[in-house]
């Protein structure tokens, strides 16, 4: 039970983090859904949101003068930001494929083949 | 027995609460219910941001991440939400290569992380050295949203003095990238909506 | 008069003369179909060329006997003797070895105390090495004034008599000597301009050899009169005769120009000049050794005008001699020459020098080019192969003779001994008329060249020149009785002088001049004689002369009494079976007609030549044996140039030569007139007696098949083997060569093809499926292409932290 005791540094941060960002990866490669392909890259990023923001942190270091500090959460905000951006943008991409071809089914994408 | 530092347990908390969530939103196969799950795994990670001292990335997260973006996943899962749409099964094997990749990933990022001795956490070293009280109390929080709007329009207030000497030309604030995020939105604004404007249907 | 100044004056004259054919040939060959309707003018300008030559000529003559007045040389035997005997008889008889006085004889033949009179000078320098000289330079005396006249008056009346002979040429022709492959005869158009185009050129050139100064360009001359007599003999050039007696003219000429050539590199490699009489070329009034010529270097004054090599031919000799070692000075030159060094160089250059006289005056053994040379035209006959060009030889002998040693004169009077009697007798048998002028020419030749040989220089050329006179006479009648009756053939003619008149009597003036007739005793102390008669006198003289002093070589002695006979019976046979007699063809007889006044009148004028060319003028005691021996070179009369002293005077001979003369031509008229004239005996009847001598004769002495069998089949041998060699040895390397290449081509396609173009189409090729290979990892599927980011990230982290935690 050292984890509940003990403070949690960055690495604990991280470790989730990187849990999101697996997982993501893994979202974006196996769903056939071009929607669920979507959710896997919003998972990644905030996987990488997490680790910025850990980074950022003041307490979670053992020498808190190396944190980023507003550094670190200034990236995670223009992060989401531009996820949200993006996510505009590939939903009307999916829509439009959906009107297109009635389907957003991702494996019948590909007509650019070689 | 040590007394239980309540910011671990929580952190413990949401930390399990996004692991699970995330990985629930990868085995399920139901866009509906992934929609649902993710929300839940962006939320506590909104939690995790509050732990971590983030308070106003945490507070954007709520907003924008989880009401704004994925309001507009869920839109469009709603779009498009045909009925052999809304469960599509990918075959066995390539679950299998994806999970070996996945963990392979992930046992590495894990391993990575965990072998900076700065990232361990305060406590490893001050237990070492026997300033655990010390230690023990967590600085006072600060609240980070007003060195962040002044860093949005050029002012670092909180690296006033650089700790080193290579972080100085880093002190320059956030004011150029902010006014291009501007621009960029609207134009993803402009293209969007032009992607997705009304055609005319063929029929499926 | 000045001396410089005659001479030049003489030089400009007979330059003028010289020139004049030239300009008329240059303007010929330029414009002659345009002179006129088809050239007739060419023609007109010719004949006012040479004209204009002669009347030249005839005032450097007048100037010539201005200057040095008339050479007064009385050695006509029987004008002394009329002196001497006076017994008041108009006729007196000749005694044999009359007392005539030798002093005055002496006194008279070396009347020359230094060399005869003569302007020598250069034109023109056309190249000088060292000390040795190449130029265009003019040497006249009275040998060349003399020549002059006479070429260039016998080139007008023969211009004259060729504007009426060739005037068939002024229209188209058909040829019917010419068969072509078809079977016809060939038509073709007039060369009328061209003919007088080549005789403006051969007179010019004689002229040229004339006045030449040094051997060099009597050389140049020679062989342009040659490629000129090459041209008119070939002037039918379609006739296959024609033009076959033309290559050998010259073939045989090139053959007698190689000794020439050899006598001519021995001079001037000895003596270091080509030039015949010293010239003062830098005009400082005195004559420096460079500028010595031929004659003085071998007949130096200070030594009496006694032959002896010169310094340089001693010298060479010594110098070639590996005995001898010591230096050239002036001493051990002296000595060298008292051993005899250098003399053989100095025969062998008299022979080389008579070697090219050989070939061009048609001596034996290179006579054979003369008779067929009788395809020209008869005009070309009577000028270039009687009187001109065939003389050229005996006039070099005539003007080299200072430099002939005694073996050379011997070998001279040998060959034209025996060309003498060789050509009398094919003229015996020969029927076509040019073909017996054409023999008699080249024993006539024989006759001067034998002359010269044992001394008698006078006779030698005395005879040359009433030689041209009576043979150019001879050609043209024969030329004119061609024209009437349109054959050559004796046999078919006959009785033509009812219908030939002039032809008929000027030839019979002709025949007796060669046969030399005239009155063997004196009428008021005058000889009566045609021209050939006193020339042929002093022919016997000397001969007689000879084979007493020289009784080693007595028999040449014979030779012109002999001949002499012989020509008589052959000219006169010619005549009897020509214009007497019964015609034997009477559609030749019929048709026959005497030509036109321009052809006539210049036989006329020659006969009036033939007659009194000997004769010495009334009054003013001028001669032509005078005028030619003032200009024989000091220590040539006859004794002194055979190598003799203390001999007796030739001129002792005259009575004797006078009736040996007249006897033999009295002999050889007789004999001719009871065959032919009379017919008292049939030339039948002594063929079939003598039928093999006949035979051999009628052959030319199988001459013709002699020098085939020798000559002409080895060289036709020796070309087909090398043409062969070439054709199957060298065109076969050459198309092995070309086959090799053409294989080599072919291996270097092969390659091109399978290797080159098949890497490159492979290094394509490849490329190709590569890219098509390439082309399968584009699937379009999405999820792949995440999970191969995927797969990437992991790799690269992979590496990353391996190598970082290495590092």
């Amino acid at each position: 039970m050292d984890l509940l005791t003990q403070p949690v540094g960055v690495a604990h941060f991280m470790a989730v983090g990187a849990v999101l960002f697996v997982a993501g990866a893994v979202c974006m490669a196996t769903k056939r859904n071009a929607l669920g392909v979507l959710m896997g890259i919003e998972l990644v990023l905030n996987g990488a949101n997490l680790n910025f923001v850990a980074l950022g942190s003041e307490y979670l270091r053992r020498d808190t003068a190396l944190s980023l500090g507003a550094d670190g959460n200034l990236i995670a905000l223009f992060v989401i930001v531009l996820a949200a951006a993006e996510a505009a943008v590939a939903l009307a991409i999916t829509l439009n494929f959906y009107n297109n071809h009635s389907t957003v089914d991702v494996d019948r994408a590909d007509d650019l083949r070689g | 027995m040590e007394p239980i530092n309540w910011h671990s347990f929580f952190f413990l908390l949401f930390g399990a609460l996004t692991a699970v969530f995330a990985v629930a939103v990868v085995v399920t196969s139901n866009v509906v219910r992934m929609a649902f799950y993710l929300i839940l795994s962006l939320g506590a990670t909104a939690g995790l941001f509050f732990l971590a001292g983030a308070d106003f990335v945490g507070a954007m997260q709520l907003m924008i991440y989880v009401g704004g973006t994925l309001v507009l996943l869920i839109f469009g899962v709603m779009l498009t939400a045909q009925g052999p749409f809304i469960s599509m099964k990918t075959g066995g094997g390539e679950w299998v290569l994806a999970t070996i990749i996945g963990g392979a990933l992930l046992g590495l990022l894990v391993k990575t992380a965990f072998s900076v001795e700065d990232w361990q956490g305060p406590a490893a070293v001050a237990h070492v050295e026997g300033e655990e009280e010390h230690a023990a109390a967590l600085p006072a929080q600060s609240p980070t949203s007003a060195p962040i709007g002044l860093g949005l329009l050029g002012v670092r207030t909180d690296k006033l003095d650089p700790a080193k000497a290579e972080l100085a030309p880093g002190m320059a604030g956030y004011l150029l990238p902010f006014e291009i995020v501007s621009v960029h939105l609207l134009v993803v604004l402009v293209g969007a909506a032009y992607l997705a404007r009304t055609k005319k249907r063929r029929e499926a | 008069m000045d001396d410089q100044v005659l001479g030049d004056n003489l030089w400009q004259l007979l330059r003028a003369a010289w020139l004049l054919p030239l300009v008329s040939f240059t303007i010929i060959v330029f414009g002659g179909k345009r002179l006129g309707k088809a050239g007739v003018l060419a023609g007109y300008l010719a004949t006012g060329a040479i004209v204009g030559a002669f009347v030249l000529s005839m005032t450097a003559f007048g100037l010539w006997l201005n200057a040095y007045g008339v050479p007064k040389l009385e050695h006509h035997g029987g004008e002394h003797h009329a002196q001497a005997v006076s017994s008041g008889g108009v006729f007196s008889l000749v005694k044999f070895q009359e007392e005539a006085a030798t002093e005055e004889h002496h006194a008279s033949s070396t009347a020359h105390a230094g060399t005869p009179h003569y302007h020598a000078g250069e034109w023109y320098r056309l190249a000088q090495f060292g000390n040795l000289r190449a130029s265009i330079s003019y040497h006249i005396d009275a040998l060349t004034v003399c020549m002059f006249c006479m070429v260039t008056l016998i080139a007008s009346c023969i211009h004259f008599y060729a504007m009426g002979y060739m005037h068939d040429e002024l229209h188209d022709i058909t040829d019917h000597e010419v068969h072509l492959r078809d079977g016809h005869h060939l038509h073709r158009p007039g060369r009328y301009y061209r003919f007088f185009q080549y005789l403006s050129l051969f007179c010019f050139s004689m002229l040229g050899l004339v006045i030449a100064g040094n051997a060099l360009m009597v050389f140049v001359f020679w062989e342009l009169v040659g490629v000129c007599s090459y041209f008119l003999i070939g002037f039918y050039i379609e006739r296959k005769s024609a033009s076959n007696a033309a290559n050998k003219a010259f073939i045989v000429n090139r053959v007698g120009d190689f000794g020439m050539l050899i006598g001519l590199m021995a001079l001037w490699g000895s003596l270091g000049t080509f030039d015949f009489a010293a010239s003062d070329l830098d005009h400082d009034g005195a004559i420096a050794q460079n500028e010595k010529g031929i004659f003085d270097l071998l007949r130096d004054p200070a030594n009496g005008f006694a032959l002896a090599p010169a310094d340089g031919m001693v010298a060479a000799a010594a110098a070639a001699d590996p005995e001898v070692q010591a230096a050239p000075t002036a001493e051990n030159i002296q000595n060298w020459r008292a051993q005899g060094y250098g003399y053989w160089l100095l025969v062998i250059a008299g022979i080389g020098i008579f070697c090219g006289c050989v070939g061009k005056s048609a001596q034996f053994p290179l006579h054979v080019w003369l008779p067929d040379a009788m395809e020209g035209p008869t005009p070309v006959s009577a000028l270039v192969h009687s009187a001109t060009m065939v003389a050229a030889g005996v006039y070099l002998v005539g003007r080299f003779y200072p430099a002939f040693a005694p073996e050379a004169l011997l070998v001279i009077a040998y060959v034209g001994a025996i060309t003498l009697f060789l050509a009398a007798t094919i003229a015996i048998t020969a029927t076509d008329i040019k073909r017996v002028l054409a023999y008699s020419t080249v024993s006539q030749l024989g006759y001067m060249m034998l002359s010269l040989g044992i001394g008698g220089w006078i006779g030698g050329m005395f005879h040359l020149f009433t030689h041209a006179f009576f043979k150019s006479l001879l050609f043209m009648c024969s030329g004119s009785v061609i024209h009437a009756t349109h054959t050559n053939e004796m046999p078919k003619m006959g009785g033509l002088r009812k219908k030939m008149p002039w032809t008929a009597y000027t030839m019979l003036v002709g025949c007796l001049a060669i046969a030399g007739a005239g009155l063997p005793f004196a009428i008021f102390g005058w000889h009566i004689g045609l021209s050939g008669y006193y020339s042929k006198d002093s022919i016997v003289m000397h001969s007689l002369w000879y084979g007493d002093v020289m009784p080693r070589h007595a028999w040449l002695a014979f030779m012109p009494a002999i001949g002499a006979a012989i020509t008589a019976f052959y000219m006169f046979r010619l005549w009897f079976m020509t214009f007497a007699g019964k015609p034997r063809d009477h559609h030749i007889y019929d048709h026959a007609h005497e030509s036109p006044p321009i052809m006539y009148v210049p036989l006329v004028v020659l006969s009036v030549f033939a007659v009194g060319v000997a004769w010495t003028m009334p009054f003013t005691g001028l001669s032509l044996d005078g005028l030619l021996d003032s200009a024989r070179w000091p220590g040539t009369n006859p004794a002194e140039v055979l190598g003799l002293s203390g001999v007796v005077d030739p001129h002792q001979y005259h009575g004797m030569a006078t009736i040996v003369a007249f006897s033999t031509a009295i002999a050889g008229i007789t004999l001719a007139a009871v065959f032919y004239g009379w017919g008292y005996l049939n030339p039948e009847d002594a063929r079939r007696q003598f039928a093999p001598i006949y035979t051999f004769l009628r052959n030319k002495w199988y001459f013709d098949e002699l020098y085939d069998f020798l000559f002409v089949r080895p060289t036709h041998f020796i070309a087909a083997r090398v043409a062969n060699l070439d054709k199957k040895w060298i065109d076969g390397l050459i198309d092995t060569l070309a086959r090799g290449t053409k294989g080599l081509a072919n291996l270097d396609d092969v390659i091109d093809r399978y290797f080159v173009d098949g890497l490159v189409n492979a290094v394509a090729h490849w490329t190709m499926s590569t890219g098509l290979a390439l082309r399968g990892v584009q699937t379009g599927r999405l999820r792949q292409y995440v999970m191969f980011i995927v797969v990437g990230t992991v790799a690269l982290f992979v590496m990353i932290s391996f190598y970082a935690s290495r590092a």
